[in-house]
């Protein structure tokens, strides 16, 4: 007989939702998350345009939601090792990493982090700032409960520190748990892994990791970001604050060979951001076309545009050194020009989640020329995989918004309950 | 009746108990009138605390609860579960936050013991105001009306279609199969488009679950979610009554009438051209001037209609370059030129194809401004040069907007319309497919402008959505803490209806008063808030409950 239980690969917004409405629907879910937290990258953003609402709040509900479901079983800082069977009848093997705190015992008080002596770059902060071997990604992360990062922590490392299991007051933090391999029975899975940021580093020209300001659209969005670095405060790496901005789009297409859809809109966004924080700030985008497709995402270029913004139609553009700064030099198509500014954003290209090909041989499906996930039909299903019973859902399958996300997420749980497994 | 109040205070480990003073809370608590008991624990949520406080209510025979805890957020689902399993209703317990509000915000210790007081006061002062509130159920009908019959009504008919639901496809021309019927080929795989929809036309009319009523219209809707009672118009003198538990808006989009705008030339010079007449020319098979001669030029202009519409409709850049490739492969030596502002073309597979086209020699031309003249295309660069292009054709792509009777239905559904007149989702980003109205949602253009895969996508959504939640023979959970309005203080203004998102509230003509409908009510309170003369309030938090809570905590 068939089985009606589902395997959902990643809990970013997409992957959220699509557990909850198939839990709903009294299925159960097996949730698989490869990260210590839940909510993907829509919870490193600060606001989400176009109605610039708090994009943690907005996400907060269906997190807690999802903790609270009693038929969705969450797996996180785990991975899917082995898919077999078809249709109605997948065995999934899943490599549970050990946390080594207990997730019903400890009540997310932070207690542990202090006395930790390790401190490395946080990766959920773009490397921003610093975060202990014992740790959470960012203030406000769901679960609320730490990870241990073995790679880092001394204990596991040789050394006999246990100074945060002296720290915990409830007994929390268990240096005993062990890895686990589980096996799953399901009849469906849905593979919502999201996108992987393209890195600037590979084109010389933007001066990214040469000039200490010029960041990425990451990077900035965490700057940005009330939880993170600097709890919002936008500066350059001299403590103050820039004057001027340019924010470059397009930053990896040509390598790509697409257009990521998501951009033009993110690096408006932008503007508001740094008008908010620093009305007096100048602004340039430098622009290639616009994409702004959409009954909402023009009249939110109109407004933007009130805002105070030069907007630089380029053909090509390279960041340089000036003097003690860096410059924008750039070319329009009818003439070349530089412009000076403190600080530099690189709305950087959406590219395939990196480990995407290790997880479509597990899954025995095939992706596109460029590394996505490869759809049964790009016009007529999208959803669809040549593999009937497995689905793909948001970036994981083309770059897209939230909206088109959230879409497809509600539309593999549309085909999945419309067949009856 | 005098209530038997408990109180219970945790510690949460340190996180409270070190920033405030428990013995001296329990101590002032104590001695306050209706106080039963008073207890604390270590750690209220943990299995044991959760244990020790459904032992405690039973022992004491307590009639109210006060928890002075953590934020609601986190644990009065929790605790209201506890109340629950001791045969108390959950609606009389109060979780009062001194943990996020107190103790971990207020480094001085006196004080914060002083506001962990003062907050468990005001809970004291609020809980004997309580009521019992039951939680509700409904039965609802499964079935589900799709209005519309293109593309996007055919894909979530089918899906909706499993054996244990009846479908209704209402589609308002002859046939089925929408816009799409209307194209020749599909980019970027240029499959032939008539193929596809066929397919979907056949496997609509073999459906057994689907009943499929062509040149009908929805003439009245009534109910809600669940229990929907829908009036259908079919043909000239015919009605129908359908019962339905789901509502499916698919009614697709029209092109923006080209008339509007005379500097297009539309239907002032020969071999001017609409993008669907072109795709009419392309099924037929030959692209003729009106002499019956082939083109040598023709000028593709995009973004027709975008600035008096106010938006971007997304689709045209993709489809215009997929004219060009309809006429280098029929005729190769025409000469082709895109006239487009701001090429449009996001996602992985689109790119490729502007190249591939590029390719076969079509011009790309950025204007700022275009006119149509005879048999030439006037138009200004971005850098404001003007200049000339003689071509014998034109190819216009008009912008996407609502279709016509989006109006009427929006007003007939109680849904609102949202920019550019489309139809207003419930939240652009996640929840795309549904609205303020329970029960009633969206797919494809009528949500806005959208492609192909797009529109099947909403599509499946939406069957995600509604066989997720409406389940044949499964009872739907009302919300429990709905608003309610006094029929003895209602003046009958009806300012709360206009002030409604969710059209939850009627008003009765007879009794001359507004009447809340539960099963769409969501407690939302702009209801409460604009009564002027105090007739609605919100179950759970009503006027005096508050008054008496903010009282005592200023007090």
């Amino acid at each position: 007989m068939d089985n009606g239980n589902i395997l959902v690969i990643g809990a970013g917004v997409a992957g959220i939702n699509a557990s909850l409405s198939l839990a709903d629907s009294g299925r159960k879910v097996y949730l698989v998350e490869q990260t210590s937290y839940i909510g993907g990258t829509v919870i490193k953003f600060e606001k989400v345009f176009s109605n610039m609402e708090c994009a943690t709040c907005m996400v907060a509900p269906k997190q807690q939601e999802l903790l609270a479901k009693e038929n969705i079983e969450l797996f996180t800082i785990s991975e899917v090792l082995k898919v077999e069977g078809s249709l109605g009848n997948f065995v999934v093997k899943v490599k549970k990493k050990a946390r080594y705190v207990d997730l019903k015992a400890c009540i997310g008080c932070s207690a542990c982090f202090e006395p930790c002596p390790v401190s490395v770059k946080n990766e959920f902060e773009e490397g921003l700032s610093e975060r202990k071997a014992i740790y959470i990604p960012c203030p406000g992360a769901l679960p609320n409960i730490p990870a241990i990062d073995t790679e880092n922590c001394v204990r596991f490392n040789g050394k006999d520190c246990k100074l945060c299991k002296e720290a915990c007051m409830f007994e929390a933090i268990d240096f005993e748990q062990k890895d686990e391999e589980i096996e799953l029975k399901v009849g469906a899975i849905v593979v919502a892994t999201g996108f992987s940021s393209f890195d600037p580093k590979e084109i010389p020209k933007y001066g990214y990791k040469k000039f200490s300001d010029v960041y990425s659209a990451l990077e900035f969005e965490r700057m940005f970001a009330s939880n993170g670095p600097t709890t919002g405060e936008i500066k350059l790496r001299n403590g103050e604050s820039p004057k001027s901005v340019a924010i470059v789009h397009c930053v990896g297409r040509e390598e790509k060979g697409y257009c990521s859809a998501i951009c033009c809109m993110n690096s408006l966004k932008f503007v508001h951001y740094l008008k908010e924080k620093l009305p007096d700030v100048k602004i340039s985008e430098f622009c290639s076309d616009l994409c702004i497709p959409g009954k909402s995402y023009e009249k939110f270029y109109e407004q933007t545009k009130t805002m105070g913004v030069d907007i630089i139609r380029f053909e090509d553009i390279e960041i340089k050194e000036e003097g003690k700064g860096i410059s924008v030099k750039y070319k329009t198509d009818t003439k070349g020009s530089s412009l000076p500014v403190d600080m530099v954003i690189l709305s950087t290209a959406i590219e395939p989640k990196k480990d995407a090909s290790k997880l479509a041989k597990i899954l025995g499906i095939s992706q596109d020329e460029h590394g996505f996930f490869a759809e049964k039909h790009s016009e007529i299903a999208s959803v669809d995989t040549s593999t009937e019973g497995i689905f793909i859902v948001g970036c994981a399958q083309d770059p897209k918004d939230i909206q088109n996300s959230v879409a497809q997420s509600e539309a593999a749980v549309g085909k999945i309950l419309s067949r009856g497994t | 009746m005098v209530e038997k109040i408990g109180v219970y205070v945790c510690e949460c480990g340190p996180n409270i108990a070190d920033n405030v003073d428990i013995d001296k809370v329990m101590e002032t608590i104590s001695s306050l009138p209706g106080v039963e008991v008073v207890e604390r624990h270590k750690l209220l949520c943990s299995q044991n605390g959760k244990k020790f406080l459904k032992e405690s209510i039973q022992e004491h025979g307590l009639t109210r609860i006060v928890v002075a805890a953590c934020s609601p957020k986190q644990h009065e689902v929790t605790f209201m579960k506890v109340c629950e399993e001791a045969g108390i209703n959950p609606y009389l317990f109060q979780l009062t936050n001194i943990r996020e509000q107190c103790a971990w915000i207020i480094t001085d210790k006196e004080l914060a013991t002083e506001r962990a007081i003062r907050y468990i006061r005001a809970a004291l002062r609020r809980v004997p105001f309580h009521r019992d509130l039951a939680k509700k159920e409904i039965e609802t009908n499964p079935d589900v009306l799709v209005i519309g019959g293109g593309i996007a009504g055919m894909e979530a008919s089918l899906l909706l279609a499993g054996g244990d639901r009846k479908i209704y496809l209402i589609e308002k021309t002859d046939v089925l199969g929408g816009k799409v019927k209307e194209l020749d080929k599909l980019l970027p795989r240029m499959e032939s488009s008539l193929n596809i929809i066929s397919q979907k036309i056949q496997e609509v009319e073999q459906s057994e679950d689907i009943k499929v009523y062509t040149k009908s219209e929805v003439e009245e809707v009534l109910g809600f979610l669940g229990n929907f009672v829908v009036k259908v118009k079919i043909g000239e003198n015919k009605e129908l009554e359908l019962r339905v538990g789901a509502i499916v808006v698919a009614t697709g989009f029209s092109m923006f009438d080209l008339k509007q705008l005379p500097r297009y030339g539309y239907g002032q010079y020969d071999n001017v051209y609409t993008a669907l007449e072109f795709e009419k020319m392309n099924i037929d098979g030959k692209i003729l001037l009106k002499d019956g001669k082939p083109p040598k030029s023709i000028g593709i202009i995009h973004c027709v209609g975008r600035e008096e519409r106010g938006y971007c409709s997304g689709v045209c850049c993709m489809y215009c370059l997929k004219f060009a490739n309809y006429i280098k492969s029929k005729l190769p030596d025409a000469d082709v030129s895109e006239f487009y502002q701001e090429l449009s073309i996001p996602g992985k597979a689109h790119q490729k194809f502007y190249e591939d086209t590029k390719a076969k020699g079509v011009n790309f031309i950025r204007y700022d401004e275009v006119e149509v003249m005879d048999k030439g295309i006037k138009y200004k660069t971005e850098s404001g040069e003007e200049k000339t292009s003689s071509v014998d054709m034109v190819v216009l792509a008009p912008a996407i907007e609502p279709s016509g009777d989006t109006g009427k239905l929006a007003e007939m559904l109680r849904v609102s319309q949202g920019d550019g007149g489309f139809f207003q989702e419930e939240h652009p980003k996640l929840a795309p497919v549904s609205t303020s109205m329970e029960g009633i949602f969206i797919a494809g253009c009528t949500q806005g402008p959208k492609n192909i895969p797009e529109s099947i996508v909403q599509a499946q959504a939406v069957a995600g959505r509604i066989l997720s939640s409406l389940i044949p023979g499964k009872k739907l959970e009302l919300e429990v803490k709905t608003s309610e309005i006094s029929e003895a203080l209602c003046i009958g203004c009806q300012t709360c209806l206009e002030v409604c998102t969710y059209g939850a509230i009627y008003f009765d003509e007879m009794k001359r008063v507004s009447v809340v409908n539960e099963v769409l009510c969501r407690g939302c309170g702009n209801c409460v808030g604009s009564c002027p003369s105090g007739a609605a309030s919100v179950k759970h938090f009503t006027t005096t409950q508050l008054h008496q809570e903010v009282v005592e905590a200023l007090r």
